[in-house]
């Protein structure tokens, strides 16, 4: 863990090593609806042994923001580039094929209700599967596997054909992390993931996606309103208000001050 | 503004006042004429038309007599169309099924393949199935493949369109968001979605819809016997053009048996599935 300073470089994060590659650009990021503009030239750039936090007041655009990341919502200008591929231009078709390389985790889980938590965390793989094969459920053994092993990971090992609506809301998370990483992504987007967990689950939530995360090499982008979980698990923090970047740093820099911009109320 | 306009308080007072003696008197205008319409009614259907001497008279306990009397020697002719009864309604809710799923594909606000012209027509099969009542559906069906248990079973299946696709249709609409977003993102064709995010949530409707519409057609198909689509209906049809009065009981006993089985039935069926 030595911090290389690169002179002339444009940051250089503690954890930070020379081998530490771009994984997602973005650039001049713009997004809304009609007249309103929910995200307003967000740029940063994402290095594959990165945490990012974003944190910020609702309805900064935090999750309009990791949103656009994957096209779950269009944006209207700008890049995002990831696996040196445009998305903000992909063609409609290609989307699958970039959405399977990154990974999802959701505030509410977002599980499907009436199936066990084996399909649940195998559906993560359906983005690499044909039709006739995803309606039979026809899973490779190797899937399986994978998912058995992930399971164990999340410790889940006991629950595997439970129906997840039996499971208690962490292990419901537990089994949203096993989903987004057997898809083998390139990159995780988390969005506000304890919000629906009490303090105590939430930590291990943070600590097991950072944990997993780090053994994998996969750069992490995680929407997160809690400031102080924010800075005990990430790496740089980017502040968002009113869908404008007001921060980013490491947390030691995010003092009483940085803190102000993000949250202060704005005047009309 | 908080102090009140004191000057002004009894002026106000008086029109509101006023207002509430006038909302009253249109209220009992409408309660009178409420009153005398359905007074009127009264006499014009029930008094006027009603032969009185007959009610009175001793042939109508003469005639309860006569359906009291019931007449067992029938029974032995009611297995076989009770079991058609049964079977016509169980073919008649599979096929309503089939048939419901295009309608609800069609009439489902948010997966209709074509916007709302194709909106439009899913709502209107909807509601033909169901404005029609099945026995004009058995009319139009025996005309149009001739008497006995087909035209009983395609009258059912159409007439079940309405209910069954309209439920799923709502069902598909009302969805949780959530399970979509994530398929979404893990890189989903769109019937993947389909059969991932929105049929597993459909399916306890879906079950419970199909028994619930059931025992509705074991219902439905003791009558639809009255325009000869077999069944209970047809024997009942048969001893009242005999005047065999306690035939007439006994076959209405037996349609009895048969929707308390039907209840029975599903009420465990629906206790096994959800």
């Amino acid at each position: 863990m030595q911090a290389e300073r690169v002179p002339g470089a444009p940051r250089a994060p503690q954890a930070a090593s020379i081998a530490a590659k771009p994984v997602l650009q973005v650039r001049n990021l713009r997004a809304g609806y009609g007249d309103k503009e929910i995200l307003r030239d967000v740029s940063f750039t994402l290095n594959d042994d990165d945490f990012f936090a974003i944190i910020g007041p609702s309805g900064a655009g935090k999750s309009t923001l990791i949103r656009c990341v994957n096209r779950l919502v269009d944006p209207k200008g700008g890049e995002v580039i990831f696996d040196s591929v445009d998305l903000v231009k992909a063609p409609q078709k290609s989307l699958r094929n970039l959405r399977r390389n990154i990974g999802m985790i959701f505030q509410e889980f977002n599980l499907i209700e009436r199936m066990s938590v084996m399909d649940n965390v195998l559906s993560g793989r359906l983005g690499y599967m044909g039709t006739l094969r995803s309606v039979f459920r026809l899973y490779s053994k190797q899937d399986i596997r994978q998912a058995l092993i992930l399971l164990d990971r999340v410790g889940l090992s006991e629950h595997v054909n439970k129906r997840v609506d039996r499971l208690s809301g962490g292990q419901r998370q537990r089994v949203g992390i096993a989903r987004a990483l057997i898809q083998n992504p390139k990159m995780l987007l988390v969005d506000e993931p304890t919000s629906a967990l009490d303090p105590k689950i939430a930590r291990e939530v943070m600590g097991l996606i950072r944990e997993m995360a780090r053994e994998r090499k996969i750069p992490v982008l995680c929407n997160i309103h809690d400031v102080d979980l924010a800075c005990a698990f990430c790496t740089r923090v980017i502040g968002l208000q009113d869908g404008v970047k007001k921060f980013e740093g490491p947390p030691d820099k995010l003092d009483k001050q940085a803190l102000h911009d993000i949250y202060a109320m704005e005047v009309l | 503004m908080s102090a009140v306009a004191y000057d002004t308080l009894d002026a106000r007072a008086a029109v509101l006042a006023s207002d509430k003696q006038r909302a009253r008197r249109v209220r009992f205008t409408v309660y009178a004429a409420v009153l005398f319409l359905v007074a009127w009614s009264i006499k014009v259907i029930v008094v006027d038309d009603t032969d009185w001497k007959r009610l009175f008279g001793a042939s109508l306990l003469a005639t309860i007599q006569q359906f009291l009397d019931v007449d067992m020697s029938v029974v032995k002719d009611l297995w076989e169309p009770a079991l058609d009864t049964v079977l016509m309604a169980t073919i008649a809710t599979l096929a309503g099924l089939v048939l419901s799923i295009p309608v609800a594909w069609l009439g489902a606000a948010n997966i209709t393949p074509l916007g709302k012209s194709s909106y439009m027509v899913g709502r209107f099969l909807m509601t033909m199935s169901r404005s029609v009542h099945e026995i004009v559906w058995g009319l139009i069906f025996v005309s149009a493949v001739g008497l006995g248990t087909l035209a009983g079973i395609l009258a059912m299946a159409v007439r079940s369109i309405g209910f069954i696709s309209k439920t799923i249709a709502e069902a598909i609409e009302d969805v949780d968001p959530k399970p979509i977003e994530a398929m979404r993102a893990v890189g989903c064709t769109r019937f993947q979605i389909l059969i991932f995010a929105i049929l597993p949530q459909i399916v306890p409707v879906f079950v419970g819809n199909m028994i619930f519409e059931w025992d509705i057609n074991i219902r439905r198909s003791t009558v639809l016997g009255l325009v000869g689509a077999g069944g209970l209906g047809l024997v009942l049809f048969r001893q009242m053009a005999m005047s065999n009065y306690g035939g007439i009981t006994t076959v209405i006993l037996a349609i009895l048996v048969l929707i308390i089985f039907g209840e029975v039935v599903s009420h465990f069926a629906r206790k096994a599935v959800i």
